[in-house]
């Protein structure tokens, strides 16, 4: 584990070499002088989503197509060969495609943009990992289905304020302690769909994509005041199949067992670490102006504060609660290797999907806004896919995406418009929850459950057992009554 | 010596290697280390080697090379196992017990505690 985390290092440290060799895409000439110096860090980094480099060769998708497939099919054939050696494979297939970008391409830009994207990724998922792991609820009530159902309803509507990954840590181990004599795979996957993803669909700090919008000049409460109906239609039916489930399950507690119905909080410091992310994701030069951008560092002051978070909240956290909670970094090292794999093996397939979005931004309909956003970011990153086809609606409409908040603010006020960024916005968030790499958080939730011993589905039963009969036919419903055409 | 006595007496175990030593024997049930759960005891399993001694069992994780290394501070070996003599289909008689690494080849048992969160 050692020679490979160095290997990371390594892989990091190439970037930073590199990161002095950046150059401004020609693309970027167009922007006034004043657009460039007000341009923060990160506005940065979300706009070189439009840097248009030289094509990759359609071949360099190979290395994420086989990490997809790896992911999908290694646990199931040779689950121990993939355990010890996943985190070399994912590295290796990112370097690939480094090195094709870096000595093929010349393409720095691209790749500083993932890095960038990637420490940002896991600074987030790490700080309320962390943080959270720090924090022991225990819910002396007897698990019902209607109590579990209001349970996940609080997980989806409070993952709108700290944050899917956030409410996903805080709360899956209070889900499974509640249900521990009645505990299923359903209840892990529901708490994935609910929690995990669809609940954050409200606010821009519920999913990352959302956040992207809000740099990009989406308002803040636009988001819940497009989706709010929406979302409690899909929550909605989500739980009421849930909740039949439930009723079937016939499995618990003896009838003797006393409850007090208490809620126990331990750990409660750790709110305070959570607050501090969470009005530190905000700490961003396009949001706040007085927030100094670090670039050409690939992390900014949010970052460093995030990573800051993760070593204080380690450090002070109550011993009893990490291990009644038997924190360990297993499950967020797991994602922060795949992770790094799946962040570069995609550059390639997100130019492509860029490329195909733009020249055919005209034949978009809400429909394909909807279902190409869904179903491509139920395998890749949803951020960089809603920030993509965002710019395809724009576009349709004479806008550009690196214009700035006022050109977002114009391309708003067209009704069509409207429906087209809530069809992205809906299918970014709503479709992670299709597989286990749609979201972090799925795989963190999977991993607690794994080593409470909790047997969960394999990437493929997942996908087959419950994301296309329950979460499709769902997802079917939004379309037909709010997307269609 | 039983399980309850080696968990009121505080009896260590030892890890070395891919071996956990546990001093008393029982029936297994489950025993869960990192994301395995291992339910499979026959002697065909590749998960796992269950061996009596005289006092003792000796269990071999197969997948594994050094448990140390494996587990971290707060991480544990879980297992449900029943005392030889009770009735394995009562399910109060189910122990849960959790064995945690120490900074010597010494592993400490523990029941676990409410708060140790433990799917049967």
């Amino acid at each position: 584990m050692r020679r490979s985390t160095l290997f990371l290092v390594a892989f990091f440290s190439l970037f930073i070499l590199l990161n002095s060799d950046t150059r401004p895409d020609s693309t970027d000439t167009s922007k006034s002088v004043t657009q460039e110096k007000v341009l923060s860090h990160s506005d940065k980094t979300t706009t070189e989503t439009e840097h248009h480099g030289a094509a990759p060769s359609p071949y360099m998708v190979i290395p994420f197509l086989l990490l997809l497939l790896l992911i999908a099919i290694a646990p199931l054939f040779f689950q121990h060969f993939w355990e010890h050696n996943y985190h070399r494979i994912a590295i290796f297939l990112g370097l690939i495609v480094t090195t094709y970008y870096a000595t093929v391409l010349n393409d720095f830009v691209s790749l500083k943009h993932t890095l960038v994207e990637y420490l940002s990724f896991i600074a987030l998922l790490s700080s309320l990992f962390v943080a959270s792991g720090g924090i022991l609820i225990k819910v002396d009530k007897k698990a019902t289905p209607i109590v579990n159902t209001l349970f996940l309803l609080f997980g989806a509507v409070i993952s709108n304020v700290i944050g899917t990954t956030g409410a996903s840590m805080l709360l899956i181990r209070p889900f499974m302690r509640m249900n521990k004599d009645r505990i299923k795979s359903y209840h892990i996957i529901f708490f994935i769909f609910v929690v995990s993803n669809a609940g954050g669909a409200l606010t821009p700090i519920g999913d990352p994509p959302l956040f992207l919008g809000f740099l990009k000049g989406v308002p803040f409460f636009w988001v819940v005041e497009q989706v709010w109906l929406i979302w409690i239609i899909a929550i909605a039916l989500i739980l009421a199949i849930f909740f039949m489930l439930d009723m079937n399950n016939k499995a618990g507690a003896k009838e003797d067992q006393q409850y007090s119905g208490k809620i126990e909080f331990k750990g409660l410091k750790n709110l305070g670490y959570l607050a501090i992310i969470i009005v530190s994701v905000f700490l961003d030069p396009a949001v706040m102006s007085w927030v100094p951008s670090l670039d050409p560092l690939p992390v900014g002051i949010r970052e460093i504060i995030m990573f800051g978070v993760v070593f204080a909240a380690y450090k002070t956290a109550d011993k009893n609660v990490l291990k009644a909670n038997e924190f360990d970094f297993g499950p967020i090292k797991e994602v922060a290797y795949l992770f790094v794999g799946i962040f570069f093996t995609m550059i390639p397939a997100l130019r492509v999907i860029a490329d195909l979005a733009k020249e055919n931004s005209d034949v978009f309909t809400s429909s394909l806004f909807y279902w190409a956003t869904g179903a491509l970011s139920s395998f890749l990153d949803n951020a960089p896919t809603y920030l993509n086809f965002m710019s395809a609606a724009m576009g349709k409409f004479g806008f550009d995406l690196n214009g700035g908040a006022a050109q977002t603010q114009l391309f708003l006020q067209n009704p069509d418009a409207i429906q087209y960024l809530t069809a992205i916005s809906v299918g970014a968030v709503f479709f992670g929850a299709m597989t286990y790499i749609g979201n972090g958080p799925n795989f963190m939730v999977k991993s607690i459950a794994e080593s409470a011993g909790v047997r969960v589905p394999t990437f493929i039963e997942y996908i087959i057992k419950y994301s296309l009969p329950i979460l499709l036919p769902v997802y079917a419903v939004i379309w037909f009554f709010f997307f269609r055409g | 010596m039983t399980i309850q006595q080696c968990i009121d007496e505080k009896k260590s175990g030892f890890l070395y290697g891919n071996r956990l030593i546990l001093p008393f024997k029982g029936r297994f049930l489950k025993v869960i280390v990192e994301k395995d759960i291992i339910t499979d005891f026959s002697p065909s399993s590749k998960g796992i080697n269950i061996v009596e001694e005289d006092y003792y069992t000796s269990l071999y994780f197969l997948e594994y090379n050094t448990l140390r290394e494996t587990l971290s501070e707060y991480e544990n070996i879980k297992i449900i196992v029943v005392e030889k003599d009770d009735n394995i289909f009562d399910v109060t008689k189910h122990k849960k017990l959790a064995v945690y690494k120490t900074d010597t080849h010494e592993a400490t048992i523990e029941e676990t505690e409410h708060d140790i969160l433990f799917i049967e």
